[in-house]
């Protein structure tokens, strides 16, 4: 794969920008909200009951910097334990990754912790990872304080921020900051060879139905 | 049946979507309508005297050929040697282990996931205390109890679940459940998954051999095998094809077992080797990877299950035996 270490120009696009293409991996305990995040980020839309996700789920979603289109291609993955010995399938050559953990369940907090250490061992070493405090629509059964995770966020330099895939706080927020963060120019080491920065190829139709671009 | 076809919810309880193509599924059963009421026929037939049922070309072209729902549950249970071992093990075993004290973490996971099986079927989603989701609820922990070493593995929620829908017993789908996950199946459910790991490479390995520029394309491109079958093997198709189909499948799974799975697999990539091939990055083949189970050729089933005795060619279940212990070593030597 054609690989020039950034991004390429897309003439016509309307941002006249560059399109930058990264690989985001979402880890965390079951039923804490992953694809209830991607749902939210991809399609807008909220599920009550969102089916368990089984192995994992493939999907793509852009969003605009000033100058940039950064477009996402997203594995939200499945976090019963024992789907864990598939999880490095799903991380490695990521760029980006969010580790989800459930505002009221300290367990899920606890289990976000042993994620962060596991990329921060076995993932590419210049990976942006996020840390979201889901189900902040919750705040009256919150079980893990906000500060709490700040400091750990802060500790281990990852971007944090408490969202609700219900309501819709801090969703696209989140997937911006990764974004910004996100080094779209300079070549990086990966532990996956043909990913960084990829060219865009303009074949993939799930993204441009979303519409969730430059809000 | 022929009424639900114009329905918002078809004869299994499952919702149609706003995409659902009434179009597209009105054309199927006309021309499957009659092939279900001439299997239905036969099937009578065989049925007026159950115990006459044998294990052989007949029954076996009988079960390829599907099985009509309103004998699906007892041939089931007679073809997978379910009503066997109920017989070996004590008819009272389901009852008794809904008697026991459950292990309150493996109970509370399988809680977690009633409201997030099938929530698109009217028989799972219509209150929290509805008889379906208590039936899965008792399944599953019966079955967690009695096999400690599985215990509740996220997957089984939805075959159990699809167990219910076809057997309406909870008793019967226990054993159905068993002998799909200690017989029919290697090891897909245990705590590391052993047996899914090792067939997703089997799979890799019979699609070298039987699609090679497929198998070319997936490597150049860098997309792991699991990635897009995962599901496949760890649902037995549920909630990946549409239902009658993955009924189908079953019908011969039961019967024939786990080598099903590959003739599926490699049916539903080959019908697709254009698309595939014509994919130029990871992200665009993830996405036809995905695509595949929404192709009309799936809704198809009569068709698409006469497909899989034949577009993969011959595949016997040696050749399955040697993939899986040359793997499995491969695996444990590294
Ligand atoms: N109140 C509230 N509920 C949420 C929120 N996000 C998700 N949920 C609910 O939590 C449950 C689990 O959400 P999922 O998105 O399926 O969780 P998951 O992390 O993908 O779970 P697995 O696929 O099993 O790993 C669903 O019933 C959601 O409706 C949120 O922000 N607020
Ligand atoms: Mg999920």
């Amino acid at each position: 794969m054609a690989n020039r270490g950034g991004a390429a120009q897309r003439p016509n696009s309307q941002t006249q920008g560059k399109i930058c293409q990264f690989k985001l991996v979402l880890l965390g305990e079951s039923a804490v909200g992953k694809s209830s995040l991607v749902l939210r980020f991809v399609k807008g839309q909220f599920h009550e009951y969102q089916e368990s996700t089984i192995g994992a789920a493939f999907l793509t979603q852009t969003v605009c910097l000033e100058d940039t289109t950064v477009k996402f291609e997203i594995w939200d993955t499945a976090g019963q334990e024992r789907y864990h010995s598939l999880a490095p399938m799903y991380y490695r050559g990521a760029q980006a990754a969010i580790i989800v953990y459930d505002i009221t369940n300290m367990d899920s907090f606890g289990r976000a912790k042993v994620w962060v250490k596991e990329l921060q061992r076995q993932a590419s070493p210049n990976i942006v990872i996020a840390l979201a405090g889901n189900k902040a629509d919750l705040a009256n059964s919150r079980a893990v304080e906000c500060d709490e995770a700040q400091a750990y966020a802060d500790e281990n330099g990852l971007l944090f921020m408490e969202t609700s895939a219900k309501t819709a706080k801090n969703v696209n927020e989140i997937f911006l900051a990764i974004a910004k963060k996100l080094p779209k120019n300079e070549q990086v080491s990966g532990a996956g060879s043909a990913n960084q920065g990829r060219r865009l190829v303009e074949s993939d139709s799930s993204a441009k139905t979303a519409g969730n671009c430059c809000k | 049946m022929a009424k639900s076809s114009f329905s918002k919810v078809d004869e299994y309880g499952f919702e149609r979507g706003d995409d659902f193509n009434y179009e597209a599924y009105e054309e199927f059963m006309s021309e499957y309508l009659p092939v279900l009421a001439r299997r239905s026929r036969k099937w009578a037939r065989l049925m007026i005297n159950p115990n006459s049922l044998k294990r052989g070309p007949l029954v076996k072209r009988y079960m390829r050929k599907g099985v009509p729902a309103e004998h699906r549950a007892e041939v089931w249970l007679w073809a997978s040697g379910a009503t066997q071992l109920r017989e070996k093990m004590g008819p009272n075993l389901y009852r008794e282990l809904l008697n026991e004290t459950h292990d309150n973490e493996v109970v509370s996971s399988i809680r977690v996931d009633l409201p997030r099986t099938f929530p698109d079927n009217i028989f799972f989603n219509q209150s929290d205390q509805c008889e379906q989701r208590n039936q899965l609820f008792r399944v599953l922990c019966a079955y967690a109890h009695h096999n400690k070493r599985v215990g509740y593995c996220q997957g089984l929620n939805y075959i159990a679940g699809l167990l219910l829908l076809v057997t309406k017993s909870e008793e019967n789908s226990f054993w159905l459940l068993k002998i799909l996950v200690e017989q029919i199946l290697p090891d897909y459910y245990g705590p590391t998954m052993e047996g899914v790991v090792v067939d997703i490479d089997v799979l890799g390995e019979l699609v070298r051999l039987k699609a090679p520029a497929i198998h070319r394309q997936v490597s150049d491109l860098g997309l792991p095998w699991p990635v897009v079958t995962t599901k496949w093997f760890i649902c037995l198709f549920a909630e990946v094809l549409p239902v009658e189909t993955v009924l189908r499948i079953w019908d011969c799974l039961f019967y024939e077992g786990s080598k099903i799975i590959f003739r599926v697999c490699l049916t539903l990539i080959k019908n697709q080797t254009n698309s595939l091939l014509t994919c130029e990055d990871f992200g665009s083949l993830a996405s036809a990877f995905k695509s595949l189970s929404n192709d009309s050729s799936t809704l198809h089933c009569h068709l698409f299950m006469k497909n899989i005795f034949q577009v993969p060619g011959p595949l016997p279940t040696s050749t399955i035996i040697r993939l899986r212990e040359k793997i499995s070593q491969e695996r444990h030597k590294s």
